[in-house]
């Protein structure tokens, strides 16, 4: 993975101070919250409701053992003993002292990391595949590329005060894992007819109160042209991005409005300036940071296959965890391990200091030293031998991480809502655990098959929930928080905004709400092999709309 | 905090320091008399007859605000002495990418002037994207400037004003020039 040189470590390390200087001249009372504001969020420090909130990028959601050691010691010291990792990739602190954070920005930069850009209206931390360097369906790996992006993005002079924040996340694989088109810009690293390296490029995907899906405007960019077309496009959306209203200001809107083929022409009018500038990446500088994501040499462990059908043969939860949890690596004798952070009735993405040192030992051992944090805030081993799968389940038990249900039911996606976050309408968290809880049996689970439920205390969708196969928005009605449902939604590579249902169900209803659209489902799918997305695809909303609003009535 | 420097010698800074303004901010060229060196809204300065414009006992120069375009100076800018890019609130970044165009795309070579709301945590990026100068107001970018304190970067990972390409890097960073 990527290493800090010189160059790194200075530019860190000079931002660090600066922002020591800043937080003791707001403790000494030089500077007033609202002057402070803007300062701190370029830090990643904001206000929550109860207290300040670090959120740590972690870049392209890529981690080494040392790093997750030192989030678990600044969660023990710093915290209340846990972090929550977030659908960005990112970990979040919900309760350091201001005058700690200088200490705590010192003490992640001494193993490369920081809490750059994880908000204001700025260049956010790049997102990747999960999967990245790993998965057996790669084209090539997207990380050298989101690394590429994130120094040139780091304190850009010209892109620092956009229109709003700006996510890019990036892919190589056909199967999307990153959601890129829900991204302002998303990039499909592909290959082209002779063999070529380059990106489908998407802008103007996004979430919040008016979600849409990113159009694809380049099929094919060259490598070489990655900076200067980013460029173009930042530039397009600086001078153009509504600035009169917050809603309306982010990529998304200035596509809608403008017209995908005008605003190409703009972006590539911009490009062609642009091109042939020193924004042009060198095959020898792409070489160089490539270099640094190398795929470990993993020796051949061809023993493995049986000693793996021999353990699932005596343990059945073992073979159901890896089912569900492991996934095919590009070398055969490995496996690429999900660790769920949604055990059943917990908190979907947090994790304590002693899991995340768990994690650390692990992937110290037996996953080449690296750990992934997944958008759907999990946890990831992405080098696994087959023969180590037993080994690495029974030290994941101790802590209860072994949990079987990746993809499942019961890997809730879910926004901090009302429990922390000062914008929330409703709770986010316990209805998560409710409904894990509710479909917790690994039978009825597993019987249900993949389904992907995320939900969001408000608007903004940091829950993903326009989404989620089934997705739960929190909203507020005359002081009562009610969940609305959307169904249908789907992040991947046919990526759909999902369908409002109609009206919403109290915190008392919504359990048994998606209980109801599941049994629906059970009841009309062709067979087990047809998903729940499928399903929906194939029959529409009616006959779950029929199932949540005409039964409950004629029930009552 | 030190105290508030005396800036006698006038609040437009630049990399050499503080000097006095030579120019007159006035909105119409009745409003600025006789002023050797004047600065017009854009709207005003593109109704001007070229004579007027390029009279040569006076300097007129052009301010635009954030939601206006550049693209009517482009065919001027051998000619205005002066291009002031507003700033109305420190959160409007538009003007940063008219100043990169207007060094970098069109090679202009008179003053680029940074006007409004110019606080120090965007000195740093305001000189990379091509401004010369800096209108300053706010009290404490004024004590920082004075202490020579930009709160910049020592190395940068864009190519940008002011810098040259790190030796022995990769080619989009940079080091200050200075
Ligand atoms: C203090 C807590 C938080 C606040 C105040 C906050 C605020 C916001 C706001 C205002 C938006 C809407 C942006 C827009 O539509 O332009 C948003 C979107 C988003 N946030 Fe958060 N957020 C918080 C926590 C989180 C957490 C914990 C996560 C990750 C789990 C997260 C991930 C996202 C994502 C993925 C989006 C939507 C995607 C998009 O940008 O279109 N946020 N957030
Ligand atoms: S979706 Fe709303 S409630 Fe949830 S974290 Fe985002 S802003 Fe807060």
């Amino acid at each position: 993975m990527y290493r800090y040189d010189e160059f790194d470590h200075a530019f860190v390390s000079a931002r660090v101070d600066q922002f020591k200087d800043q937080v003791e001249r707001r403790l000494a009372g030089e500077l007033s919250e609202d002057q402070f504001r803007p300062l701190r969020l370029m830090n990643g420090v904001y206000l929550q409701l109860h207290a300040y909130m670090l959120r740590v990028a972690i870049p392209y959601g890529t981690l080494s053992s040392r790093q997750m050691r030192k989030l678990a010691y600044i969660a023990r010291h710093y915290d209340r003993g846990y972090g929550h990792f977030t659908t960005r990739q990112n970990l979040q602190y919900n309760w350091p002292a201001l005058k700690d954070m200088p200490k705590v920005l010192d003490e992640l930069a001494s193993v490369e990391m920081h809490a750059l850009q994880t908000s204001g209206n700025c260049i956010r931390n790049v997102t990747a595949d999960h999967f990245a360097g790993a998965a057996a369906d790669e084209v090539a790996d997207p990380r050298p590329y989101a690394e590429i992006l994130r120094q040139w993005s780091s304190m850009h002079p010209e892109f620092s005060y956009l229109p709003r924040k700006f996510k890019i996340a990036v892919t190589g694989a056909e199967r999307d894992r990153a959601a890129i088109q829900v991204h302002d810009i998303g990039l499909h690293l592909k290959k082209n007819a002779t063999g070529e390296l380059g990106f489908a490029v998407y802008v103007g995907g996004g979430q919040g109160r008016t979600p849409m899906v990113a159009k694809k405007i380049r099929d094919f960019l060259p490598v070489e042209d990655l900076l200067s077309y980013t460029t173009a496009i930042m530039r397009v959306y600086n001078l153009n991005g509504r600035r009169d209203n917050k809603y309306k200001a982010r990529i998304k809107i200035l596509v809608h409005e403008t017209g995908t083929e005008e605003l190409t022409r703009q972006v590539e009018a911009e490009f062609r300036v642009l091109k042939e500038t020193d924004l042009k990446l060198p095959q020898q500088d792409v070489d160089a940071i490539d270099s640094y994501f190398a795929p470990p040499s993993l020796p051949l462990r061809p023993e493995g296959w049986s000693e793996l059908a021999a353990a699932r043969k005596a343990d059945h939860s073992f073979s159901i965890w890896v089912d569900q949890n492991v996934t095919p690596h590009k070398n055969p004798d490995y496996g690429v391990v999900t660790i769920s952070l949604k055990p059943i009735g917990g908190i979907p993405g947090d994790a304590t200091d002693a899991q995340m040192d768990l994690v650390a030992d692990i992937a110290e051992k037996f996953s080449q030293d690296e750990i992934r944090v997944s958008h759907e805030q999990n946890l990831v081993l992405p080098h696994v031998a087959i023969a180590d799968l037993r080994i690495v389940y029974d030290l994941l038990l101790t802590d209860g991480l072994a949990t079987a249900n990746a993809g499942l039911i019961t890997d809730i996606i879910a926004c901090p809502g009302l429990d922390y976050c000062a914008l929330a309408n409703a709770r986010s968290i316990p209805v998560a655990q409710r409904i894990s809880e509710r479909f917790g049996k690994p039978e009825r689970q597993s019987d249900i098959g993949e389904l992907k439920i995320k939900i969001s205390g408000c608007i903004n969708a940091c829950g993903h929930h326009h989404v989620g196969h089934i997705g739960i928005l929190g909203v507020e009605k005359k002081g009562e928080e009610l969940y609305q449902i959307s169904l249908g939604g789907s992040g991947d590579e046919i990526c759909t905004i999902g369908d409002i249902t109609g009206r919403g169900f109290s915190s008392e209803e919504i359990v048994d709400a998606v209980e109801t659209i599941v049994d629906r489902y059970l009841d009309i799918r062709t067979d087990k092999e047809e998903t729940f997305l499928a399903t929906y695809r194939r029959v529409g909303a009616a006959p779950f709309k029929d199932a949540l609003y005409s039964e409950a009535a004629n029930a009552a | 905090m030190s105290d508030i420097p005396q800036i006698s010698h006038g609040d437009l800074w630049s990399r050499e320091g503080f000097r006095e303004d030579p120019y007159v901010v006035a909105e119409t060229l009745e409003e600025a008399g006789d002023a050797p060196a004047i600065i017009l809204p854009l709207a005003v300065w593109l109704g001007l007859e070229d004579e007027v414009r390029n009279a040569t006992n006076r300097k007129i120069g052009v301010s635009v605000a954030p939601g206006e375009s550049i693209e009517p100076l482009l065919a001027s800018l051998d000619t205005i002495p002066v291009i002031a890019l507003q700033f109305p609130a420190f959160n409007d970044g538009r003007s940063y990418s008219k100043a990169e165009m207007l060094k970098n795309q069109h090679q202009f070579k008179g003053e680029l002037r940074a006007v409004g709301d110019v606080l120090i945590d965007q000195v740093a990026y305001m000189l990379r994207t091509g401004f010369d100068t800096l209108k300053v107001s706010h009290s404490v970018t004024l004590t920082r400037l004075a202490d020579h304190n930009l709160h910049d970067t020592p190395v940068y990972y864009q190519p940008g004003r002011g810098s040259r390409s790190a030796p022995g890097t990769y080619s989009w960073r940079r080091v200050p020039s200075a």
